[in-house]
């Protein structure tokens, strides 16, 4: 199911020639879990999400853009 | 590079570790008779290679193995074994009431046995349908 978050996360790599593997071993996650975030099927907890941000040097809000009018309701 | 995660080979371990005591108990079942059967050596043998399985895919890995994502789906595994181990344990209190006692021990041995199976193995598939629908 898709997550209400979405994030920018797969650009911002391609921009560095970032590899999945070499992010996740950035930001003490497994490669899985970065594909799962990329692909908006799993929203990362704060602290994952302000690693991410940090390893790109953006901020958050760059990396992660809340859209209330697709995903999960509750 | 490998598409599952550690945690998945690990759950695919267990569920194959799974189906050999079921299938162990199964074989039991039908061919009973009396003396040993060697459950625990079949299940001390199914742990052993489950250990030795994980200590050497862990070594092989230079990278995280275990992160928070891999925990949730472990909690979401572990609600749905409890709630199946709390099902049939109101299953067998309601059988001890209705009935006034639980027929003999081996029945249920063979209740516990097999509710620990279910349990176990509700948790396992659970946790693999996590995985491939957030993959």
């Amino acid at each position: 199911m898709k997550s209400a978050i979405r994030n920018t996360i797969r650009d911002l790599r391609a921009a560095r020639s970032m590899t999945q593997q070499e992010l996740a071993d950035l930001i003490f996650v497994t490669r899985q879990t970065v594909i799962a975030i990329e692909g908006d099927k799993y929203s990362p907890s704060l602290e994952v999400a302000f690693r991410i941000a940090r390893v790109f040097a953006v901020p958050l809000e760059q990396v992660f853009q809340y859209d209330p009018s697709s995903g999960r309701r509750k | 590079m490998s598409r599952l995660s550690f945690q998945e080979k690990m759950l695919y371990a267990q569920l194959v570790g799974l189906l050999v005591v079921g299938a162990y108990y199964a074989h039991f079942l039908v061919h009973r008779q009396p003396g040993q059967h060697w459950f625990h050596a079949v299940i001390l043998g199914v742990i052993l290679l489950f250990v030795s399985f994980r200590t050497f895919l862990r070594r092989g890995s230079g990278s995280v193995v275990e992160d928070e994502r891999d925990r949730q789906i472990a909690a979401i595994g572990t609600q749905w074994s409890n709630l199946i181990l709390w099902i049939g344990l109101v299953a067998m209190l309601v059988m001890y009431w209705d009935h006034g006692g639980l027929h003999s021990r081996d029945f249920i041995v063979g209740l516990i046995f097999h509710l620990l199976l279910l349990a176990g193995f509700a948790r396992i598939v659970r946790e693999l349908v996590a995985y491939r629908m957030a993959a």
